[in-house]
């Protein structure tokens, strides 16, 4: 990655939740902090996903749900994405996620996962921290 | 010198005699309180800006005397339980797997003795318009609520209200908005296959469409399409459901996106006012069917003043948009009815040390005693844990109430801070600005341009931005969050084992289930009338000055499938498709 060229980060809501206010602060605030964000919007299927982030050639995709979908839906981005021989791009997850599940996303291998009260500038810290573990 | 010049004389030395020497002691550029003299309101009318409870413009409040308080010391001796329900009431709001799973939930509440009516919750498949074994409603059968993909699902929630809780008796609850229709359809057709009067149906569906466009997101059709299916469920139910509210508008769920206070009040009042001029456009009587709307709460916050100076400038603002602007004569038409008022919103809530959360509800509930309603600790401290209120946190929760209530005197006085200076003043500018916002979305076009221009989902995303940057910069002080939250503090847990309020195996296999269902319906039912239904509402759904609910209602008692009669639509209607933020 060259040095001038911004961090990309798709922002996505899979599912059908519509609690759209965690999406839309982390992608004002990450544009902010200097990265360059896609949010996809609602209601993307995991399969769109998974090709907006390819298309779009991102460093990372991060999920909201809000929904209690999280597990299913999880899961099926990173199948999505790994048939797209994609599964190098770090998958993050923020919403309402009780501990126990975030083993599990973790065991998955999900890269990160946020809940309630965090800074956006934590999220941001902890991209460039993936970023630069990859770039290594 | 009239007394207000001696005032703002006085008040110009106390600044500079008292005032500044203290700012300056304490290296301060600003003050960090406030206080109120009579020069802050000088021409105070009282009969015109507060007037007498349950009067015009009902500032002081929509009743002289509340039917809780009436009822508060039956109600205490009684051991009165609001998740219960009771004779007219709903029970709690829920819902979940398929219809056998919640029918199953209710036959259990019934049991012991909790005979409320459902208040019902749809899973997302069903909010957003697509059956079960659509690829969209993947992961999400029976999550977040009940799946209902036809009238029979529907009918099986009902099989347990009977007799002396049968639906003429018991009021019944629908959050729901895109797909109103056709669930007000069923419910209209299962009140006939029972020999009902649907004339003695009463409950509420949300059928607030237009608040989904700017928080929430179950939109399906476009805003302009969507208003024409609300005026269509206004008009049938006022001639054939006469008993049944016609909505519940949400100003809650625009704050809880990230609303301020004044867009919140703004956004509701405008969204209201778009409903009304349906109803008013399609030659209704203005009299006649707003006393019919509700409100669902407009959303809170932990500032107390601002939050009882907005709940008295909200009454006074709808009185007189009722009045003035919609020219109605009948009171009732002029009041918000609403179960809960101030509160604290659930996004004020914290992950961190939940149990704190206690302590935040019970200052809403303070704030809601002050603005003449139930003084409410809502919601549950576990909220922001996201498993469903566990019964302990419920019943802290109707116990903060209680004590409010009956040990506090709290709701004694009715609108206790009228005549404040600080109060009056706070509510007028609150109505104010609230009003200059409303003349900017008119100046627009009204509640459907400034959605369809995307002006009012940017303006409550950007206040969420704004909120989350003040909270970033400790503008905004969130014990636990932004301060306090070093490693001498406590997490102080309780343990919390009462059984879940739904069963997770069922929860597990309610998609398979469901789906299994649906396929057997699709064999089943007369396919060549189920076509030639949806194609008699296609037609009609192009002519604008067709109610389609008849049509929807024939579909429903024919086994058309909840997202076949929506997909008939979508076609004709055509889908929302999001602004850019």
């Amino acid at each position: 990655m060259s040095e001038d060229r911004k961090i990309r980060v798709l922002i996505a809501k899979p599912g059908l939740d519509g609690h759209e206010r965690g999406a839309r602060i982390i992608a004002y605030g990450l544009r902010d902090a200097g990265f360059e964000v896609i949010y996809t919007g609602l209601r993307q299927t995991p399969a769109e996903i998974a090709r907006a982030a390819v298309q779009e050639d991102v460093d990372l995709v991060g999920l909201s749900i809000l929904s209690g979908a999280h597990l299913s839906l999880t899961r099926k981005v990173l199948d999505r994405l790994s048939e797209m021989n994609a599964s190098d791009i770090p998958v993050i997850v923020g919403g309402v996620v009780p501990p126990e599940d975030a083993e599990t996303l973790a065991s998955m291998g999900v890269a990160g996962v946020f809940t309630a009260g965090t800074p956006v500038s934590a999220v941001a810290d902890f991209i460039r921290a993936q970023i630069a573990k990859k770039t290594d | 010198m009239s007394d207000i010049e001696k005032i703002r004389k006085e008040r110009k030395r106390w600044e500079d005699e008292e005032l500044a020497p203290r700012l300056k002691k304490f290296n301060l550029e600003k003050p960090v309180t406030s206080f109120s003299t009579p020069a802050d309101l000088p021409e105070h009318d009282f009969l015109g800006k507060v007037g007498f409870p349950g009067e015009y413009p009902f500032t002081a409040g929509n009743a002289s005397v509340e039917f809780w308080k009436a009822n508060g010391r039956i109600a205490a001796l009684f051991g009165f339980r609001p998740d219960w329900g009771g004779t007219r009431g709903v029970g709690k709001y829920g819902g979940f797997g398929t219809a056998e799973d919640y029918r199953d939930y209710l036959i259990r509440m019934h049991s012991m003795g909790r005979t409320g009516g459902p208040n019902m919750a749809f899973d997302l498949a069903t909010q957003c318009g697509y059956d079960s074994d659509s690829e969209e409603a993947a992961g999400e059968v029976g999550r977040v609520g009940v799946a209902i993909d036809s009238f029979r699902d529907f009918a099986v929630i009902y099989e347990p209200y009977t007799g002396k809780i049968d639906i003429d008796k018991q009021p019944s609850n629908f959050t729901i908005n895109a797909p109103c229709v056709v669930i007000l359809a069923m419910y209209y057709v299962l009140a006939k296959k029972r020999g009902i009067d649907p004339k003695l149906l009463h409950g509420t569906p949300q059928n607030d469409i237009l608040k989904e466009f700017i928080a929430r997101g179950t939109y399906i059709y476009p805003p302009r399409q969507s208003l024409r299916l609300f005026k269509d469920s206004l008009v049938f139910m006022r001639a054939n459901m006469p008993k049944f509210n016609v909505n519940s508008i949400g100003g809650y769920h625009i704050r809880e996106a990230g609303a301020t206070r004044i867009q919140d009040l703004a956004f509701s009042f405008a969204n209201a006012a778009a409903y009304l001029s349906a109803g008013v456009d399609a030659g209704l009587d203005i009299n006649d069917f707003a006393p019919m709307f509700t409100y669902n709460a407009f959303g809170g916050s932990m500032e107390i003043y601002q939050e009882i100076a907005f709940h008295r400038a909200s009454r006074r603002m709808y009185a007189r948009l009722l009045k003035e602007t919609f020219g109605a004569v009948n009171p009732k038409a002029m009041i918000i009815r609403q179960p809960v008022s101030a509160h604290i919103g659930c996004s004020s809530t914290t992950l961190q040390r939940p149990l704190n959360n206690w302590i935040r509800a019970v200052v809403g509930g303070v704030a809601a005693g002050m603005t003449g309603a139930i003084p409410a600790a809502f919601p549950p401290w576990d909220e922001p844990l996201g498993l469903g209120h566990s019964q302990e946190a419920t019943q802290m929760q109707f116990d903060a109430t209680r004590i409010l209530m009956y040990e506090t005197g709290l709701t004694d006085v009715q609108d206790p801070w009228a005549g404040s200076y600080f109060m009056e003043s706070l509510t007028d500018r609150i109505e104010a600005e609230a009003l200059a916002e409303m003349a900017r979305i008119d100046g627009m076009g009204g509640a459907v341009a400034a959605i369809e221009s995307g002006y009012m989902q940017r303006a409550v995303a950007k206040s969420a931005y704004e909120k989350q940057k003040r909270v970033e910069a400790q503008e905004d002080l969130v014990v636990g969050v932004n301060c306090f939250n070093g490693p001498l503090e406590q997490d102080v847990r309780i343990n919390t084992a009462v059984e879940p309020t739904y069963d997770p195996a069922r929860m597990a296999t309610a998609e398979e289930r469901q789906v299994a269902k649906l396929k057997a319906l699709k064999r089943g039912r007369d396919n060549k009338a189920v076509a030639s239904l949806l194609n008699t509402l296609k037609d009609h759904a192009k002519d604008e000055g067709k109610n389609l609910m008849p049509d929807i209602c024939d579909c429903v008692e024919n086994d058309c499938t909840l997202q076949e009669i929506c997909d008939v639509m979508r076609e004709v209607f055509g889908v929302y498709s999001p602004v850019k933020l």
